[in-house]
């Protein structure tokens, strides 16, 4: 596997291969064009929420599985998600100041707890870390019920929409407020968000540091051995995932315009992790696809009614009988080529 | 100050066998079983359909709990786990699917038990009170004995049967066992058969104080997993020391902070946290990676 | 499938029977929808609601569908399951307004009710939550409309009336660490207050997770208060509190602003549920009308058994039918329905004597956006509710 991503990375300097380049047009355009003609070609415009949704859930997700990528199980995304939810509805609310500027704050802030946490906590491995990202989930939402300045069990309610950003009179971004249809610039709000955070990861896991992470998932001492500093990587690697989750946090308070301390649960940092072992722990993109099956086919199987969660939970153990290590494995000797 | 002690006690042998079940299971064949919740409030169903609905003497329905859970772990195993722990690349997967089945059960439950919350007629009556400085109802007195009496046969049998010493041997050294002659694939079965069983037969003793309903599993296997790192994974006076640690910090958290409410589980999450940073496995677990 | 196939055939042939539908010979379908919990810890809350709902609709259609303006119409429940997470509840009111439904009814908690707000007010829908922040009724929200009695309605009702026939002075309050509990306590503890009850014990807490009450709830028993109010309780910790609290040798009284459950409280905690006050819907034998015992009859038919908490959730789908028959424009335009509720009235079925079916709520949030609901408070006592007084809210 490093040899494969070594190769990669020197690929890298030398620029892009032109399957991949096609892959990311074609990727772009589904997402940008298409999606959005096809519905509203169909009238199904309920889809921009779900796929906004699918979108800020895979960049929380994204962060998680970066930390796969050390060899950490990290459960508690949903905390950084509620940090950043509710930085970004305080700044928002009580400070008057604009969304756009409080959403890499939001993600900033969460970046620094897990800083300050992960010093400490990153030593713990296995389902000792797990374990411990869980209780910050818990903690976490106890103190958004403690605290005064989250408005405790009352939550953070009608937070304004995302208004405008103009350079020189120049309308970069237009009052959400004012739109006939705020959920479309939601969705491509979001999707910029994702490509934006995938083409980093792409790039990040093809770098140096990738690489460095790559030995560290394998065997933490021989990377320290030769002379990497281990646990400036994991804190660095920790802060860039609750970075992550900071942002698909305050994103969601934006949609939802409110913020409670049941926004983010444990059950949403369960989920997170199980987005990324759905789509497969070896591929960057598979964050990505969990997240769509996982959230999509629960939409998709609204139909079903009562034996909506039978339904559910029977696909989700035959994928898993099936296709072990994630959905993407399924093609797995291409995209070891292409990906890594 | 008694009444303390009662309470920790009585909340950490609960707890503990809980824990018991989680650990069993986990340091066989490494799999943190998110379903561990769902499996205990399954037992809990099983006794009240047998004892509750049904009439049949209290101790019939606890055995049929632990039947049916020993057979539903040993499905489990042979069927789902087995072949997805042999297929996948990281054993880490396995969570995936353990969370898939507690979705299943947690659907399985709600379509044939219901919705509501059930409960059973008490075992026994009346309150034990020692002059108001110790009060006790006679039922949780008789659980908590039972729930004891439980873990000492536990682990007795594991100390001194076959089947016990060839579990022992496959969770401390699983490819030494094989070479050892050990039937891994038998003995993996019956492990998470018992475990299965363990959470059957506390969801069974409990539903006769608490009762049951579908919403107890996801938090019951959460908690469980606290106390399974407070004593270190896989190991199991770890477990009994880490579920009766929490009932105690429960037990004095709830009697010294209650003045300030909200904070209370606050800070028992945030000791808990404190003490794994400084003791990364656990009172007694083995150092991990 | 088969047994609306048999609704259907029922309704065709007792529409052709009736006047004024002779002309159709099947009738449209009206979707009314639901957002709510149906599944995990707090699915009874959702499923009560939705089995109330699909009972009606079931029987309504069997009698030949409701009439409104010169057709009639078949009932259809669209029932969403928000799994308690307000993102998904965003994505249940979605999926509502892309079916074309302009009613709802739900979530059924705080944080599921604001969450959807601005999808509802986009698209043109009104909504049922039985959630009780009072910003989501009070203008400038116009969209919500209360579909109970809020705690700091029934609250104080419960409380005055305690205090003048029971003498009760002190009051103690617990509630479970989550949001919807946590701000009924608040508003209990307020009322309380205003009514010169002495609070001796307003912090304590548990988590929903608690398996052993006892030691939660032996600080409070310590003060030794008139009252214990469960504040926001679920049915599934309510028997276990009882107990807990009688076992410790608690005498007073034990109240709480929800609904409960008489079979749960029964298997839970015996006896020592006599005497517990909870609010309840139009079941008891007092007050219910034919009607109400029908449906109940009904609903155990249909699900095999009854839940007390569904009597207050029988009443918003009535509430929405109502509202629209006597303005039949409202079936797709909620602007007519929004306006229609200031001075809409109309018999209440499930009670009897004379109660009407009206929008209330002027005084708790400047604008009628609550259903009146007769505010019954029930006691307990031996596996059944009696009627210990009912109260009007205004």
């Amino acid at each position: 596997m490093s040899v494969a991503g070594e190769s990669r990375s020197t690929g890298m300097r030398h620029g892009i291969n032109r399957r991949t380049l096609v892959g990311v047009a074609v990727f772009l355009l589904a997402v940008f064009v298409v999606i959005p003609l096809l519905i509203a070609a169909s009238g199904r415009t309920d889809f921009y929420y779900t796929l906004t949704s699918v979108a800020l859930l895979s960049i929380a997700s994204a962060g998680v599985w970066l930390m796969f990528y050390i060899g950490r199980i990290n459960i508690g995304q949903g905390a950084f998600a509620l940090i950043g939810a509710y930085v970004s509805a305080i700044l928002v609310t009580k400070a008057g100041m604009s969304f756009w500027l409080s959403l890499p704050i939001a993600g900033v802030f969460a970046a620094g707890v897990a800083v300050l946490i992960g010093l400490p906590i990153l030593r713990l491995k296995g389902v000792y870390f797990a374990m411990i990202s869980l209780v910050l989930t818990q903690v976490v939402t106890l103190a958004a019920l403690a605290l005064p300045i989250t408005n405790g069990a009352k939550g953070i309610t009608s937070i304004p929409l995302p208004g405008e950003v103009s350079i020189l009179g120049l309308t970069l971004i237009p009052d959400f407020a004012t739109m006939e249809n705020s959920r479309l610039a939601f969705y491509y709000t979001a999707c910029v968000l994702m490509v934006l955070t995938f083409a980093a990861m792409y790039r990040l896991v093809n770098s140096r540091l990738g690489h460095i992470c790559r030995s560290m998932q394998q065997n933490e001492e021989l990377a320290s051995s030769i002379g990497i500093n281990i646990a400036y990587i994991r804190v660095i690697v920790f802060a860039i995932s609750s970075f992550l989750g900071g942002i698909g946090g305050a994103m969601f308070g934006a949609i939802a315009q409110s913020v409670y301390p049941s926004s983010f649960q444990v059950a949403d940092s369960i989920n997170f992790m199980l987005n990324c072992f759905l789509g497969g722990l070896g591929y960057v993109f598979g964050p990505m696809l969990g997240t769509l099956v996982l959230y999509f086919g629960w939409d998709l199987l609204f139909e079903s009614g009562k034996y909506q969660l039978l339904i559910y939970a029977s696909l989700l153990i035959f994928l898993m009988l099936v296709l072990p290590n994630g959905l993407l494995s399924i093609r797995l000797d291409r995209l070891r080529r292409t990906h890594r | 100050m008694e009444q303390i002690l009662a309470n920790g006690i009585y909340l950490g042998a609960q707890y503990a066998m809980i824990a018991l079940g989680l650990t069993l299971i986990f340091a066989l064949m490494n799999v943190l079983n998110f379903a561990h919740g769902q499996l205990y409030v399954l037992g809990g169903f099983v006794t009240y359909t047998f004892y509750g609905q049904f009439g049949l003497p209290f101790v019939v329905a606890l055995a049929m709990s632990c039947l049916t859970l020993a057979i539903v772990g040993a499905l489990l195993e042979r069927y789902l786990f087995g072949p997805v722990i042999r297929r996948s690349a990281r054993e880490e997967s396995t969570m995936l699917l353990a969370a898939a089945i507690a979705f299943l059960l947690d659907a399985i439950i709600l379509l044939v038990f219901g919705e509501k919350q059930r409960g059973v007629p008490k075992i026994v009556d009346g309150v034990f009170n020692w002059d108001f400085r110790v009060i006790m109802p006679y039922d949780r007195i008789l659980i908590c004995f039972l729930a004891i009496l439980a873990i000492v046969a536990f682990i007795s049998y594991m100390q001194f049967t076959k089947t016990g010493r060839a579990l022992r041997a496959l969770a401390q050294d699983r490819t030494a066992a094989q070479l050892m002659g050990v039937d891994t694939a038998r003995y993996s079965m019956i492990g998470f058969a018992l475990g299965a069983m363990l959470a059957g037969l506390v969801g069974g003793l409990l539903v006769t104080i608490t009762g049951v309903n579908l919403g107890m599993g996801g938090p019951t296997s959460v908690k469980a997993f606290m106390m399974v790192m407070i004593g270190g994974a896989g190991v199991i006076s770890g477990a009994i020391a880490g579920g009766i640690i929490l009932g105690f910090m429960e037990a004095i958290g709830l009697a010294v902070l209650s003045q300030y409410g909200d904070i209370t589980y606050l800070l028992i999450f945030i000791s808990l946290m404190i003490f794994l940073a400084i003791r990364p496995q656990g009172l007694m677990g083995k150092p991990w990676g | 499938m088969y047994r609306r196939t048999i609704i259907k055939g029922a309704a065709v042939a007792l529409a052709s029977l009736a006047l004024t539908t002779a002309a159709h010979a099947e009738n449209d379908t009206l979707k009314i929808g639901f957002v709510g919990v149906t599944s995990g810890p707090a699915a009874a809350w959702g499923i009560s609601n939705v089995r109330s709902m699909e009972t009606r609709a079931a029987w309504i259609n069997e009698i030949g569908g409701v009439q409104i303006g010169d057709k009639t119409y078949d009932i259809e429940i669209v029932t969403f399951d928000d799994q308690k997470d307000p993102k998904r509840a965003i994505a249940g009111m979605e999926k509502m307004a892309q079916e074309g439904i302009r009613y709802v009814v739900g979530p059924n908690v705080d944080d599921g009710a604001a969450a959807v707000r601005p999808v509802a007010e986009a698209n043109g829908i009104v909504y049922f939550p039985y959630a009780f922040p009072k910003e989501l009724y009070s203008p400038p929200a116009s969209n919500a409309v209360l579909g109970m009695v809020a705690n700091y309605q029934s609250g104080p009702a419960i409380y005055k009336y305690l205090m003048e026939s029971k003498g009760v002075k002190t009051v103690a309050f617990v509630a479970a660490n989550e949001s919807d509990p946590l701000s009924q306590r608040d508003g209990g503890v307020m009322a309380a207050n205003a009514l010169g009850m002495e609070v001796v014990s307003d912090n304590v807490t548990y988590q929903v997770d608690t398996s052993d009450f006892t030691p939660v709830i032996t600080p409070v028993i310590r003060t030794q208060p008139d009252l214990l109010v469960l504040s926001g309780v679920s049915p599934a910790h309510a028997p276990q509190l009882i107990r807990s609290a009688r076992e410790l040798g608690y005498e007073g009284l034990i109240s709480t602003e929800t609904a409960q459950d008489a079979t749960v409280l029964r298997e839970g905690a015996g006896e020592l549920a006599n005497g517990f006050i909870s609010v309840g819907g139009a079941s008891t034998p007092e007050i219910a009308s034919d009607a109400m015992v029908e449906f109940v009859d009904r609903y155990t038919k249909m699900f095999g058994e009854y839940n007390d908490e569904s009597n207050t959730k029988v009443y918003a789908l009535e509430y929405i039918l109502e509202t629209i028959r006597a303005n039949p424009q409202a079936i797709d335009d909620v602007e007519v329905f929004k306006a229609a509720m200031d001075d809409f009235e109309a018999p209440n079925p499930f009670m009897k004597g004379n109660a009407a079916l009206k929008y209330v709520g002027m005084t708790s949030f400047g604008q009628k956006r609550q259903v009146a609901v007769p505010l019954v408070v029930n006691v307990y006592r031996d596996g059944a509710f009696e009627t210990l007084f009912v109260a009007e809210v205004d």
